[in-house]
């Protein structure tokens, strides 16, 4: 598992492992793949006529439709929702050195839902995401200011997770229950995390987040490698602890506040992919790409189950993901517990 | 001025300061030993020394300049410090964790210099641990994992290298090899500084000691000429004799008591 460099001219120099590369690379080919699944399975779904017909630019206004209005908007939220989830989770579980440390742990996901609970409560409407992030940002705030300690303690910053998640979704029911009733039913699919109806504008949204975010995040990562190895030794080597903290948390929540605006806040995305990405690629370092992709496949496999497997259709993709990472939460407290008494 | 000084270097709040007033420097090319009770300041000193923790401007300087006037990759290609409790991250390995080491030469864009591999192999060769470069840290015993890290402050290529207790919960065999390694550092010209907790190693294989009470420093100099029985006394509240170790001549305290 020997580190390669990828040069490009004289300046530019990115390390990676050749391992990891191919499974980025399978990954990507089954995100795509299920993307496919999703916009050709069901009564709905596009047969592979429909495709060249959409490449060459012939294609029916019901092919049209689907693709646009219906099936097409919603796989590439979860994808792109999905892969900033995924970073979210990496980029905190790195800054706090916190297996735990993600959005849904830290109530982050659950303020920002709150947030667009109440935004769409006033009356001049306050657009979603822009509640999302002052939701989120209120909810790391709380975090931060009640663990009297910052972010550096795994179990206060659970426990204070725990309690804002509380408070959050104390306010979401109140505005769920002030609410007219079809408003309310449509809240309360949004609050477990729905895909159902988006349009392109929230892709273009989510979209525009990530692209914004790449650059940070490249930027960052070569830190965020350091700070794995303690706060003393990132700063004795050049690399600035708290500043790198701040950083990568500012980005992380916007990062979980559009995820949330777009698609609702949709449960242990963000806390599963950055260990499963780890057990798939097996390195040490953020990880953070094999999290996005993480992420991305996660969200659409949830998404092309409540679409198409007849048990759970329709549900809200938030519950899917809820009860699987339910289990996964589960299992790791008990690893963590497990190395707390070793 | 040259080199690494602290001037009326004083740290912590209140009416009971960590260090006060505490005037050093740090002897060039030399294997320095810090000793002193514990509580006494010794880390902080060292931590002091680094940017670890910061100080008054005024109050730590690198030839004369502040350490925070220095940009943090150029001080860190300067100054390394190995701190008491380093992080192991999941899963790295020997080699991956001694590149990280070479961070201060790198930039965003670019992590990679063309000294590495060159200043990789070398730390891995000089603290013995080239048949280990690909061996996860978490397999390894709790003397190759300290030369791990000590490797990994070696590739930082830097000429003060700053140990905070590098030889703490290390069997007597491992503290061993890690105070010959501190000596074959400074025999190629680069300076040590350890916080150390054996007396008599400390006597035995550092050039200097500096003996630390109540965040001061009380005694400077090398072990033969400052090791007194009054200074035993004063800084450790204990009786002793001063011996000569049977096999390299250097003082040896051993304590009088039942």
């Amino acid at each position: 598992m020997t580190v390669q460099m990828f040069h490009v001219g004289e300046h530019i120099a990115l390390s990676y492992r050749r391992r990891s590369v191919l499974i980025w690379t399978a990954m990507t080919a089954l995100i795509l793949s299920l993307a496919a699944a999703t916009l050709m399975l069901g009564k709905l779904g596009l047969s592979p006529a429909d495709f060249v017909d959409i490449l060459s630019g012939e294609a029916s206004t019901a092919t049209e439709f689907v693709l646009q209005r219906v099936r097409g908007p919603r796989v590439l939220i979860a994808i792109m929702a999905g892969a900033a989830f995924g970073l979210s989770g990496a980029l905190f579980q790195n800054v706090t050195r916190n297996p735990l440390g993600s959005p849904d742990v830290l109530g982050l996901a659950a303020g920002a839902g709150a947030g667009v609970a109440v935004a769409s409560l006033v009356p001049w409407a306050i657009p979603a995401p822009i509640g999302a992030l002052a939701g989120a940002g209120s909810a790391i705030g709380l975090v931060i200011l009640s663990t009297g300690s910052g972010l550096s303690s795994t179990s206060k910053v659970i426990i204070s997770g725990i309690a804002v998640a509380a408070i959050a979704t104390a306010v979401t029911q109140f505005v769920v229950t002030a609410t007219l009733r079809d408003e309310a039913s449509r809240l309360a699919a949004y609050l477990v995390g729905s895909l159902n109806s988006r349009d392109m504008g929230q892709a273009g949204l989510i979209a525009v987040t990530l692209v914004l975010a790449f650059p940070v995040i490249l930027w960052l990562a070569p830190r965020l490698q350091l700070m794995e190895l303690g706060d003393e030794l990132t700063t004795s080597l050049g690399g600035k602890a708290t500043t790198t903290r701040t950083q990568a948390i500012l980005v992380a929540v916007v990062l979980a506040a559009m995820a949330v605006a777009v698609a609702g806040p949709i449960a242990f995305v963000a806390l599963m992919s950055p260990h499963a990405a780890r057990m798939l690629t097996r390195t040490s370092g953020p990880n953070l790409v094999g999290s996005a992709l993480t992420g991305a496949m996660l969200m659409v496999l949830a998404d092309l189950a409540v679409q198409q497997i007849p048990l759970v259709e329709d549900l809200p993709v938030g519950i899917i993901t809820a009860g699987f990472g339910g289990l996964f939460l589960g299992y790791l407290l008990l690893t963590e517990f497990r190395k707390g008494q070793s | 001025m040259t080199g690494l000084t602290a001037t009326r270097l004083s740290v912590g709040y209140g009416a009971d300061p960590v260090l006060s007033d505490l005037d050093f420097t740090v002897p060039e090319g030399r294997f320095t030993a810090v000793i002193g009770p514990n509580g006494c300041g010794k880390s902080t000193l060292v931590k002091s020394l680094s940017r670890v923790l910061t100080a008054e401007p005024s109050m730590v300087q690198l030839e004369g300049k502040p350490l925070q006037k220095l940009k943090p990759k150029l001080l860190a290609q300067r100054i390394a410090l190995l701190p008491q409790h380093p992080v192991v991250p999941d899963g790295v390995t020997v080699a991956g964790l001694v590149a990280r080491g070479r961070y201060p030469y790198h930039r965003p864009l670019k992590q990679w210099s063309a000294d590495d591999p060159q200043a990789i192999a070398q730390a891995l060769e000089d603290t013995g641990m080239t048949a280990f470069a690909d061996f996860p840290i978490d397999e390894l015993s709790g003397g190759q994992r300290q030369r791990a890290w000590l490797a990994m402050v070696l590739a930082q290529q830097t000429q003060y290298v700053l140990l905070d207790e590098p030889t703490s919960f290390l069997d007597i065999s491992h503290q061993i090899e890690v105070l010959r390694l501190c000596r074959q550092i400074t025999a190629n010209g680069r300076t040590v500084l350890a916080v150390l907790h054996d007396l008599n190693q400390a006597a035995r294989y550092a050039d200097q000691l500096v003996v630390m009470h109540r965040g001061s420093i009380v005694a400077q100099g090398a072990p033969h000429d400052i090791l007194t029985t009054e200074l035993i006394t004063d800084v450790f509240g204990m009786e002793s004799m001063i011996g000569s170790d049977p096999w390299s001549g250097t003082p040896m305290v051993v304590p009088v008591t039942d």
